[in-house]
């Protein structure tokens, strides 16, 4: 086999430029494999990260009803004192999100609001990694008139920076700030103020209406059970229509499949140039076996059964398989660090981090190498079967 | 048992739709440590003779034998087998392997009869050494004059220990000078025990042989020892 190399090296290094085009080829549909691949890793990576965000014991049920002008009757406290008393579930966290009009500094601007119970807030949110306290605290017992903000809200929501201790005016009420989230990179979860719930529907006049409730289970491996549970329990007061029960896998797998579709058309992209660099691989092969026709006699005078030519050649191309798809790889690394980069420029700090992973690595290089093979089987075929005596007067 | 026997062998070739017959039925003995030359003009069949003789090619009809041996009608490996082992050719063209360099190029033989790495190189310097390029072991052929490039083929073709060396026109690419030492090698080579087939138009070489056999025709019309 050793032997084999050394010829192939030789065999190589003797036509550099065809070589050297030869290996463009796969080189182009490995680096696009691996360079899209590692986008696409990325984009899971982001999902799972968001899933980490959320929290993998939560179950989310929310009121179709708010806002949205439907028929049936909106999700209330009655609701929440139901779903407290299913068998699984820890502990339930009602929410109640609108926009209120609000007011600082003589500045009059819509602002996205949570309400939830002040008691409870910390508790529901703070496993979640995307609330992380940049200054100051979270509303806690007893905090009626206070409120934790995102950080844009702080920082320029309104034309002066909101800072802890400053008072915003919420439909007319004076709240005071009491802490800032840091940055989440989510601009949703950043431009929102957190407010205790009850206050919050007092002075909106939303009696005992809420718009959703996070469901806390015991298990995590019993979310799902504990979900079909939730909605039946729900069914028997509200239209199925007028409420939502996920789980946060189930949110998860929403976005993931979404993801799904854009993979198969990056992998066909990728696929599309490795078949284009196969079919260079072959007319390079072959191109080799009419140049060495005579070569290829002198071996068979020499001794060389059809075997150790087929071998050679496939070989050959079996290595230039696998050199091109070393560098595809190493060039699939490059541009994959270079969308990183360009990432982190434009879309913010780990929004996407795209990653080239060991097995990407190797199966690309397993994949070069095999398709190099494939591409060497024709004109090795070609070259063993070539008769010695017409192949030497070439 | 001679080493070498063609019965009734025909050898005839298709061009498009006409059978042209190149050897009409040689009848032929060879002993081993014979030095034969085969002579006559272009056309005559020489080659196809040779071809025949050394394994590369099938008879069309009769029979060829190698110590007896039926080898007529033997797939493509097996011929291949018989060429590793019994046969080495020199060209008149040399056809030596230009990537390679010398010691590579008289290696490939042994490589393809599976001989282990070591005995390769040992044998592969030896045989250089014998045909006196001692000093040229990893010159490529490029690097080197005819006269050195036919003995780089020469102990090529003496790799696997054959019993016959088969050379076509060994001298035709040479200068009188380096044909002669290309003759004299082979000479003693026969001198040694191998048994030597040459073809040649050349008369001088063909004068080293001590049997001649001429062909005309496709047929052998004369066939004499010196």
């Amino acid at each position: 086999m050793i032997e084999y190399l050394e010829l192939t090296i030789k065999n190589l290094t003797f036509r550099k430029m065809r070589t050297f085009l030869t290996l463009l080829g796969i080189i182009i549909g490995i680096t696009a494999i691996v360079a899209l691949v590692s986008i696409g890793e990325g984009m899971t990576k982001a999902v799972n990260d968001q899933f980490d965000k959320i929290g993998a014991d939560k179950i989310f049920v929310a009121s179709m009803m708010s806002g949205g002008g439907g028929t049936g009757q909106s999700l209330t406290d009655a609701d929440v004192r139901l779903v407290e008393r299913i068998p699984g579930v820890k502990f339930v966290t009602p929410i109640y999100t609108l926009v209120a009009g609000s007011e600082f500094k003589g500045e009059e601007k819509a602002l996205p609001i949570t309400g939830v119970p002040a008691k409870a807030a910390e508790q529901t949110f703070s496993d979640a990694r995307a609330f992380r306290l940049m200054e100051g605290r979270w509303i806690s017992q007893g905090d009626r008139k206070k409120a934790t903000i995102g950080f844009k809200v702080h920082d320029d929501f309104y034309r002066v920076k909101v800072n802890v201790g400053d008072k915003i005016l919420i439909q007319g009420n004076e709240v005071e700030v009491v802490g800032i989230f840091a940055d989440t990179g989510d601009n949703d979860m950043n431009q929102r103020a957190f407010m205790d719930f009850d206050y919050l529907r007092e002075i909106m006049g939303k009696g005992d209406e809420i718009t959703e409730m996070v469901v806390r289970v015991d298990d995590i491996s019993q979310a799902e059970a504990v979900s079909i549970r939730i909605k039946e329990a729900l069914e028997k007061n509200h239209d199925t229509q007028s409420f939502v029960v996920l789980t946060s896998q189930e949110l998860v797998k929403q976005i993931t499949d979404s993801f799904k579709v854009i993979q198969v058309v990056f992998g066909g992209i990728a696929a599309v140039s490795l078949i284009v660099g196969g079919v260079g691989i072959a007319n390079t092969m072959i191109m080799n076996v009419l140049e060495r026709t005579k070569e290829i006699g002198i071996m068979k005078a020499t001794g060389a059964k059809s075997i150790h030519v087929l071998r050679m050649i496939v070989v050959e191309s079996g290595i230039i398989g696998i050199i091109g798809g070393g560098i595809g790889v190493l060039m699939g690394y490059v541009i994959s660090l270079g969308i990183n980069r360009a990432a982190e420029q434009y879309l913010g700090p780990n929004v996407l981090t795209t990653a080239v992973t060991m097995e990407l690595a190797l199966f690309a290089l397993t994949f070069s190498f095999v398709v190099g093979i494939i591409s060497g089987v024709y004109p090795a075929y070609r070259a063993a079967k070539l008769d010695p005596v017409v192949a030497l007067r070439s | 048992m001679s080493l070498l026997k063609l019965e009734d062998v025909c050898k005839a070739y298709q061009m498009g739709k006409v059978v042209v017959p190149v050897l009409k039925n040689i009848n032929l003995e060879i002993e081993r440590g014979e030095y034969v030359s085969i002579m006559g003009p272009s056309g005559s069949g020489k080659s196809t003779l040779m071809n025949l003789v050394g394994a590369l090619d099938r008879p069309t009809e009769g029979r060829v034998l190698l110590k007896g041996k039926d080898i007529s009608r033997l797939p493509d490996d097996r011929l291949a087998t018989i060429r590793q082992r019994m046969v080495g050719f020199v060209f008149q063209q040399f056809n030596l392997i230009p990537r390679l360099t010398a010691m590579e190029n008289v290696e490939l033989p042994m490589w393809f009869a599976g001989v282990p790495k070591k005995e390769r190189i040992k044998r592969a310097r030896d045989l250089l050494v014998q045909v006196g390029l001692g000093d040229r072991l990893t010159h490529k052929p490029t690097e080197l004059s005819g006269g050195q490039m036919q003995r780089v083929a020469i102990a090529r073709a003496l790799a696997n220990r054959p019993e016959i060396i088969l050379a076509d026109e060994p001298t035709g690419n040479l200068d009188s000078k380096s044909g002669e030492e290309i003759a004299k090698i082979l000479s003693g080579l026969n001198d040694e025990g191998k048994t030597i087939i040459i073809v040649t138009h050349s008369p001088e070489l063909a004068r080293m042989a001590k049997r001649i056999i001429s062909l005309r025709d496709g047929e052998i019309v004369d066939d004499r020892v010196s």
